[in-house]
């Protein structure tokens, strides 16, 4: 195993080797902080969990834009599909009044993903980019309007609560995380250091599963992608994206194809919704609301549209500066006198509404990033290339 | 296949290091005999020394929506901070560590996991939405010790949360109030206009259970409509006696402004959420003449809210809205909870928080008279503090008691027509 | 009659549409992406003018029930958000030479950034312009017609901006220039139309527009951060539907759009039970069966 990683090493682009040197050294840095006590582990377990939860949305977007070239702006309906779907089911005060296992609700968010994607297909995958763009958006709206006021099936506004964690009623694991201890681990004092001195409960434990369960989940869709982007189907729907015509002159049904990319992209995002559902057990159609389909888009654009790596790079990325911005204010000191006055007040406008400032530092570094690397962090490089042409130039 | 070299990875030795890393960290742990969790982050001794500041936090509504709330809640808070402060609890210091909630439920959760799990608060005052506080209880709270007080949140769903405090009287006995005010006001059909979230929700289905009349229209709007010149073209033509205004200060003015230049008669009525100076300001003069509108009865008649008002009207030119006042209680209840606990984790003060608002205890207005009253070694049975948005007093749900004021416009002020019970 | 009424509504509404249209319209044109901060122009507009209205006052003969004053505010107001429009221009969206999705990206960082900057300046409550509260025009209440002289020079100004862009359009050589630039800017380059400058133009032209329907909108309803993202999809679903990049079919489709959400309460009326709040979503739901049947949108043709 560790031979084809370190192929993989010597083979990987300068890009890959810079993003996989700050990803280590971010990764240390976070090692660090947890040893330093300087980093909660249940709120750096919760955070990965939600890098999880972008992560599979990304993917699931970049097989419809990064594959099939398909601008669909309705990410957070599809998301709000699959965790509704769970939700009607699985939630304590669901106006169904069912109870039923989350893996049926899996099932259900993925069946109800499936035919709402054929629906919005149907009228909108024949329109230009753009259009597309917009009326995947404007459908996106209606699911959310619908969902928010139709109480009789989705409690309305009060939301769906109570749901369990997608592992709760499996047998041995399920009731692990009330059984296990709490784990304390004393202090430790080098010098003038102090380390550890950390206390691992509940919340800790279930952070850990639920991390189990979104890097299980992220794996077999990683797979499943990477199958498919080497198949004929996947070859194919490059082509589509690069040049329709040609592919229709080639007698391709590309209509077909784009719907299934369209397809399996929302399917993979409402596995994304169901598995927030159960992690933060409480669903509101505010989760549908349209900014949160632009933050998967950034995070797909800013990590690097068409490449699998890139969407997991961007799951992460989006959260660290959604996040990580709220530590900003931490660091920032209250006043600061330079001895212009304009520039003082100005300063304490800013750090005093810290969370408008968050707002403005959240869209400056979507800017930036963009200006400085415009084709994302981590592009198709390698994956624009044919497996086969790479064996044929390493032979 | 061709190494780089001898590779320093091979399986055997990453083993063998996970093994003694192991080992070495098995030595060092310790396991809890309770079954709790605890967001403290060190041991948990019988004796501690005091901490040399005291730190909660608070998920308030910086950005968003309810942003208004957000700061409503920031004066209240600073208020109350200053007096705190003032003496200390014991002479330790409060601190309040606020995240924003950006008035959606994911980043209310976001924020309280920040607070709960990385800055370790055993007690957080949040959040504004009733959506954002209940996402906030199950996905973070609920398991845990650490104790949630709601500041603005009204809908009847926190009611079944026992778990969740809140300072503000829930909607439902708000509304009934309401409905028996504009029956004997001799109204037979009413319009409803409700906000549409769990807040608006919430108070339009108690409403509609508490009215025996007719309801002429019964829709929701957004908080962040564009125009609400349909809202009232509606209700206009449904031809209601009275208009019912569950939703914020924003939207009344906006729709009450409409009506105004539509040139609409209507009586007009309204929740506590419909009232305030920026309905005032917003609408032209003579616009809500006769408009009444019931709210937690904050406790006008005592020196301190009186006191209170003042220092609030000094050091920001206009009259506290009910909302700060719930936020300034909702961190000398805090204040009270940690002074009378005997330590500061989440079960201690989960232990202390409601019974310092309710009697058994001496009657106390003011943080300091409070710790006056348990320097003498008193415990949190040994007062009951009434607040300046009421006498508190949480229940079994924790909900406070509430009893309601009613208001009326006239000239353009509003102007105390007594209270009223359920 | 009821009808008439919401009729009414809608005419004002469509009015601000109409203005928010044209400006996406315009800048789809020329710069070829969707531009999300298009919205918050709009906001940057009203905030604008407000200044303007603080600092110039109640001069000036009143017309249509607005003091002289007011309409220079509305000029600031749309100077104010040209200049925003142009700077972010040059120093963002030129520089970048990523596709339309890329500065799709962008446009929505730049979003966040005026709304931050519009938070950090106003904070987050809601502001009135100081215009004097009307009443209806009485002549018209008989019929069911209740509309105050304001929103009539909303409408009114409106009509003119429109009457005049589509004069410049036609008549003026920078209306031809804009045009021919639209189509093919690479053609338009070689037979010596100068498209940096006529691209900042277009630019001053859309987002200005923009900037009078933001100060509209804050006329009729009220000034506040997010204003302009609120009404920002509405805005995308108008252009959509009178097809993008024509800047006839944004004016049909902000007048079309316009009227749906204000003709909402008619459903309930005639005994169907959906609620105005599920206008947006009627509004959306008609764009994509238009789409279904002209896929470009009404006016919209080529790849303009």
């Amino acid at each position: 195993m560790s031979a084809r990683a370190a192929q993989a090493f010597a083979t990987a682009s300068t890009a890959e080797r810079r993003v996989i040197a700050v990803l280590g050294v971010v990764g240390l840095l976070l090692i660090i902080g947890l040893l330093a006590g300087g980093i909660g582990p249940a709120y750096l377990l919760y955070l990965l969990g939600l890098s999880g939860m972008y992560i599979l949305l990304a993917i699931g977007l970049n097989v419809q834009w990064g594959y099939a070239g398909l601008i669909n702006f309705s990410v957070a309906a599809f998301f709000g599909l699959g965790a509704y779907g769970t939700a009607m089911l699985t939630a304590s005060n669901t106006p169904l009044g069912v109870s039923l296992s989350p893996l049926v609700g899996l099932v259900v968010g993925i069946l109800l993903a499936a035919v709402v994607a054929l629906l919005i297909a149907i009228p909108t995958l024949r329109l230009r980019a753009d259009y597309l763009a917009i009326a995947s958006l404007g459908l996106a709206e209606v699911i959310r309007i619908v969902i928010q006021n139709q109480r009789g099936l989705t409690n309305g506004n009060a939301g769906l609560r109570g749901l369990p964690l997608f592992y709760g009623e499996w047998p041995f694991i399920g009731g692990l995380v009330d059984r296990l201890p709490t784990v304390l681990i004393h202090e430790v004092t080098l010098g003038p250091v102090t380390l550890l001195g950390l206390r691992l409960g509940r919340s800790v434990w279930v952070g850990m599963f639920n991390l189990l369960i979104a890097i299980s989940l992220i794996a077999v869709v990683y797979l499943v992608v990477r199958r498919l982007h080497r198949s004929p189907w996947g070859r194919l729907l490059r082509t589509i994206r690069a040049d329709e015509d040609l592919a229709r002159a080639l007698g391709k049904r590309t209509y077909r194809r784009k719907m299934e990319a369209f397809v399996l992209g929302s399917v993979i995002m409402a596995i994304a919704g169901v598995y927030y559902a159960h992690l933060n057990l409480f669903v509101t159609p505010q989760n549908l609301a349209p900014i949160n389909t632009f933050y998967v888009w950034v995070a797909v654009i800013l990590g690097g549209a068409g490449s699998n790596r890139g969407a997991v790079f961007g799951g992460f990325m989006i959260i660290a500066i959604r996040e990580g911005t709220r530590f900003l204010g931490d660091l920032l000191p209250a006043t600061v006198t330079v001895g212009v006055d304009l520039i003082d007040t100005t300063y304490a406008t800013v750090a005093a509404n810290f969370a408008a400032t968050r707002l403005l530092a959240v869209g400056l570094l979507i800017i930036l990033v963009i200006r400085l690397r415009p084709e994302g962090l981590l592009p198709p490089e390698a994956e624009l290339i044919w497996p086969a042409a790479q064996e044929d130039a390493d032979a | 296949m061709t190494h780089a070299g001898p590779s320093r990875y091979d399986r055997r030795t990453v083993l063998q290091y996970a093994g003694l890393a192991g080992v070495v960290g098995l030595a060092g742990c310790t396991t809890e005999q309770s079954g709790g969790e605890d967001a403290d982050a060190g041991d948990a001794g019988a004796e501690e020394p005091a901490p040399d500041v005291y730190r909660i936090g608070m998920v308030n509504s910086l950005t968003g929506s309810l942003a208004d709330f957000g700061t409503y809640n920031e004066r209240g808070v600073a208020l109350a901070l200053e007096d705190v402060n003032a003496s200390g609890i014991g002479g330790v210091p409060l601190e309040i560590i606020v995240e924003d909630s950006e008035s959606l439920p994911d980043a209310g959760v976001s924020a309280a996991q920040k607070l709960v799990n990385q800055d370790q608060v055993p007690l957080i005052i949040g959040a504004v939405g009733s959506g954002v506080s209940t996402s906030i209880y199950e996905s973070v709270i609920r398991g845990t010790d650490v104790v949630q007080l709601s500041q603005n949140s009204t809908s009847a769903s926190l009611t079944e949360y026992p778990g969740l405090l809140r300072m503000s009287p829930p909607g439902g006995p708000q509304v009934q109030v309401l409905a028996d005010l504009i029956a004997d006001d001799g109204v037979g059909s009413v319009a409803v206009a409700w906000v549409n979230n769990d807040f608006g929700q919430s108070q339009r289905d108690g409403f509609v259970d508490a009215w025996g009349g007719e309801v002429a229209y019964d829709s929701p709007h957004d908080q962040e409509q564009s125009s609400y010149a349909s809202v009232v073209a509606e209700m206009a033509n449904s031809g209601a006696d009275a208009w019912v205004f569950l939703t914020y200060q924003e939207q009344t003015a906006a729709m009450l402004d409409d009506a105004y230049s539509n040139g609409y008669e209507a009586a007009f009525y309204g929740s506590d959420s419909a009232k305030g100076p920026s309905v005032l300001e917003g609408t032209p003069a003579g616009a809500l003449e006769g408009m009444k509108t019931v709210e937690p009865s904050a406790a006008i008649d005592q020196a301190n809210y009186q006191d209170f008002a003042s220092r609030f009207e000094s050091a920001y030119g206009e009259a506290p809205t009910s909302w700060s006042s719930f936020a300034y209680d909702c961190v000398i209840t805090a204040a009270l909870s940690i002074a009378t606990a005997d330590g500061f984790t989440g079960a201690a003060l989960g232990g202390t928080v409601r019974d310092v608002t309710r009697s058994p205890g001496e009657t106390v207005t003011t943080f300091s008279a409070a710790m006056d009253v348990i320097s003498d070694g008193g415990d949190a049975d040994a007062i009951d503090y009434d607040g300046v948005s009421g006498p508190i007093d949480f229940d079994a749900n924790g909900d406070p008691v509430g009893s309601f004021q009613v208001f009326e416009v006239v000239d353009d002020a509003y102007v105390s027509r007594g209270t009223r019970t359920v | 009659m009821a009808v008439l009424e919401y009729l009414a509504n809608g005419l004002v509404f469509s009015s601000i549409i109409v203005l928010a249209s044209i400006g996406l319209s315009l800048v789809y044109s020329i710069a070829r992406f969707a531009n999300f901060a298009h919205g918050d122009t709009l906001t940057v507009g009203a905030y604008g003018a407000f200044v303007g209205f603080a600092l110039i006052g109640d001069v000036g003969p009143t017309v249509l029930g607005l003091p002289g004053g007011f309409y220079i505010a509305v000029a600031v107001g749309a100077a104010v958000a040209a200049v925003v429009a142009v700077v972010t221009q040059r120093l963002v969206y030129d520089a970048l030479e990523i596709g339309a999705i890329g500065l799709l990206i962008t446009s929505i960082g730049v979003a966040f950034v005026y709304r931050a900057l519009v938070i950090l300046g106003f904070g987050t409550g809601s502001l009135r312009y100081a215009v004097p509260a009307q009443r209806p025009i009485p002549a018209l209440v008989p019929i069911g017609v209740r509309i105050t002289t304001q929103e009539v020079a909303i409408i009114v100004v409106a009509t003119v901006l429109v009457i005049g862009l589509h004069l410049l359009l036609r008549f003026t050589l920078l209306g031809r220039m804009m045009r021919a630039t639209a189509d093919n800017a690479d053609l338009a380059q070689v037979t010596g139309i100068r498209t940096a400058q006529i691209t900042r133009w277009t630019w001053v032209i859309g987002a200005g527009l923009a900037g009078v329907g933001g100060v509209f909108l804050g006329l009729y309803n009220q000034v506040e951060p997010r204003m302009g993202f609120n009404i920002l999809l509405v805005v995308f679903a108008a252009v959509i539907l009178g097809g993008i990049g024509s800047v006839y079919g944004a004016m049909i489709g902000g007048f079309l759009i316009g009227m749906i959400d204000q003709l909402t309460p008619l459903l309930g009326d005639l005994g169907i039970p959906i609620g105005t709040e599920y206008s947006y979503a009627i509004a959306f739901v008609i764009m994509v069966l238009v789409l279904l049947v002209r896929p470009t949108g009404i006016a919209g043709g080529d790849p303009g």
